[in-house]
């Protein structure tokens, strides 16, 4: 556990160091090669200092209002509500999917190269699609919101590591655990609840941890390629209009989005350790 | 009462009319009768894992018989009337050693009260009452293949099968458990895959020796050596029957033997 915090601690550090080093011995203007430029400028315009970014999340946003955290962090759990949504979508379709190529060869094989192609389509070119035909929908009485849109583009992006992680481990079962099953004349259904599933445990949670982290990025571009309000991904852009007058605002969004990136994955995490008993912890099985 | 198992002229063909085309079996005949331990023995390809699997209906014969109880294997293999023990013991890492052993019973929709009984009491058998809470992984190689064993013998089928069990494990582990199978199943028709002449002769009250390309059986020498104990695996007879299955599987007469 204290060697955990150092590492933690350590890393944090490190990165702290890399910004302020390169800030300190960098060329204001960047480094260009021919034309090129190969390192970023070091200026305070593009690399404010890290305390700089820091304080700025302390000042009012704009005179006289609360500070730069608030809005951020409300930012961040619009966001979220997105994530939250679109990642349990993902996960469903995703151990559908899974299970459907499980248990047709015909499936797996006519599905997967889709499956992938999937995720090589630009999210910015789909999530307008997307908006568009959400737009045109509404789900019993409730009109379609934006936002829906959001987490749909969040979900598409998570469904993919849980299909493919999920299906590799309903295929992990040794042909003697396969065959055993088959000896108590076992259904497919009774072999998937009690063989396929639970084997297929730690690759899961491999997976949802992947999946949320694709939730985030999902539902951030999502924001920002549909235009939707309220969410970090919008506010992102509105703060980086300010660039250049004040540089280190943009950074305390960025902030906003990678915090939420941690506290999803460390929430599938501890979800991941209340579920598994201590002894079978870091072990395939 | 039939016999609890009858192979009649059973040949099986892998890759059936393809190039690679082989012949695992080739117009096998076997008859055990109830109680009988009978091992199969044979050089590796001679076919006696298929042998094991046919009659565990794991595959189907390319033609011939196989019937278990008096059923055809695939009715036998629906009404469980027999265990079965792989090489690998085949635990379920994610369940504690008494949820092995009541898998079958679970599937066979057995009171959750009865089957916990019957777990303990198996696991009691074996000598594992201590471990029933541990996980696989904290077992040694020898408790598992003890806790598949229970597991097999769950649901008390009149028949057991059993492919290669103690082929992973060490000298002296492999004889402990071979005397706690002998007490475990005297009253189990027993059929044991092996490629070691002094356990099939150890266990058995009848060697099938094999010989591959294509599969077949090619001897069979009954056993008798009483009530097995420590003494036997020194006893003269026991190596006059181990000299007689290695001529066997030599390819020599098997009258020749002393």
């Amino acid at each position: 556990m204290k060697a955990r915090v150092a590492t933690v601690v350590g890393s944090f550090l490190l990165t702290v160091g890399v910004w302020e080093g390169y800030k300190a011995v960098g060329n204001p203007d960047g480094t260009v090669v021919f034309g090129t430029r190969l390192l970023p400028r070091a200026d305070d315009l593009a690399m404010p200092h890290v305390w700089t970014m820091v304080g700025r999340l302390f000042d009012p946003d704009v005179a006289g209002g609360p500070p730069v955290w608030r809005a951020v962090a409300s930012a961040v759990l619009v966001t979220l509500g997105e994530v939250a949504v679109g990642f349990a979508l993902g996960a469903v379709v995703g151990v559908l999917l899974a299970v459907a190529m499980q248990r047709l060869r015909v499936i797996e094989r006519g599905l997967l190269p889709y499956v992938i192609v999937s995720q090589t389509v630009p999210l910015v070119a789909l999530a307008p699609v997307i908006a568009g035909w959400g737009g045109a929908l509404s789900i019993g009485p409730y009109p379609w919101q934006p936002w829906m849109s959001v987490a749909v583009v969040a979900s598409y992006l998570a469904f993919f590591p849980i299909a493919v992680g999920v299906l590799r481990g309903l295929h992990s079962p040794t042909e003697i655990e396969v065959d055993l099953m088959r000896s108590y004349s076992a259904s497919w259904w009774r072999t998937l609840l009690t063989l396929r599933f639970p084997a297929a445990r730690p690759y899961l949670w491999t997976a949802l941890k992947l999946a949320a982290a694709a939730a985030v990025v999902g539902a951030v571009v999502g924001e920002i390629s549909t235009g939707t309000r309220g969410g970090v991904g919008r506010l992102l852009i509105e703060y980086s209009r300010s660039a250049t007058s004040d540089p280190a605002k943009v950074y305390t969004a960025m902030f906003g989005v990678a915090a939420l990136g941690l506290l999803v994955t460390a929430l599938v995490a501890g979800g991941e350790r209340l579920a598994t008993p201590a002894v079978l912890r870091g072990d395939r099985s | 009462m039939s016999a609890p198992v009858v192979v009649s002229d059973v040949t099986k063909v892998f890759n059936t009319g393809r190039p690679d085309a082989v012949t695992a079996l080739s117009q096998v005949d076997l008859t055990v009768a109830a109680g009988e331990f009978v091992s199969l023995i044979g050089p590796s390809g001679c076919g006696k894992s298929t042998l094991l699997r046919l009659v565990a209906d794991l595959t189907a014969p390319t033609s011939g018989t196989v019937t278990v109880d008096g059923l055809p294997a695939p009715q036998a293999r629906a009404e469980h009337r027999y265990g079965i023990a792989f090489q690998q013991a085949g635990l379920f890492g994610w369940r504690t050693v008494r949820r092995n052993v009541e898998l079958p019973m679970q599937l066979r929709r057995m009171p959750s009260a009865d089957r916990r009984a019957r777990a303990e009491e198996l696991l009691d058998l074996v000598g594992l009452a201590d471990f029933a809470g541990h996980y696989p992984a904290q077992l040694s190689g020898g408790m598992q293949q003890r806790v598949a064993i229970a597991r097999a013998l769950a649901v008390q089928p009149p028949l057991l099968l059993m492919d290669e069990p103690f082929g992973a494990l060490d000298e002296m582990t492999r004889e402990r458990l071979q005397d706690e199978l002998l007490r475990l199943c005297a009253d189990t028709t027993v059929i044991f895959v092996t490629h070691s002449i002094t356990e099939a002769v150890y266990l058995s009250d009848r060697v099938v020796v094999m010989s591959p390309r294509p599969g077949r059986i090619t001897a069979e020498i009954p056993v008798s050596l009483g009530v097995r104990h420590e003494v036997t695996r020194q006893s003269d007879t026991f190596f006059e029957y181990v000299t007689k299955v290695r001529r066997a599987l030599r390819g020599a007469p098997v009258a020749d033997a002393p």
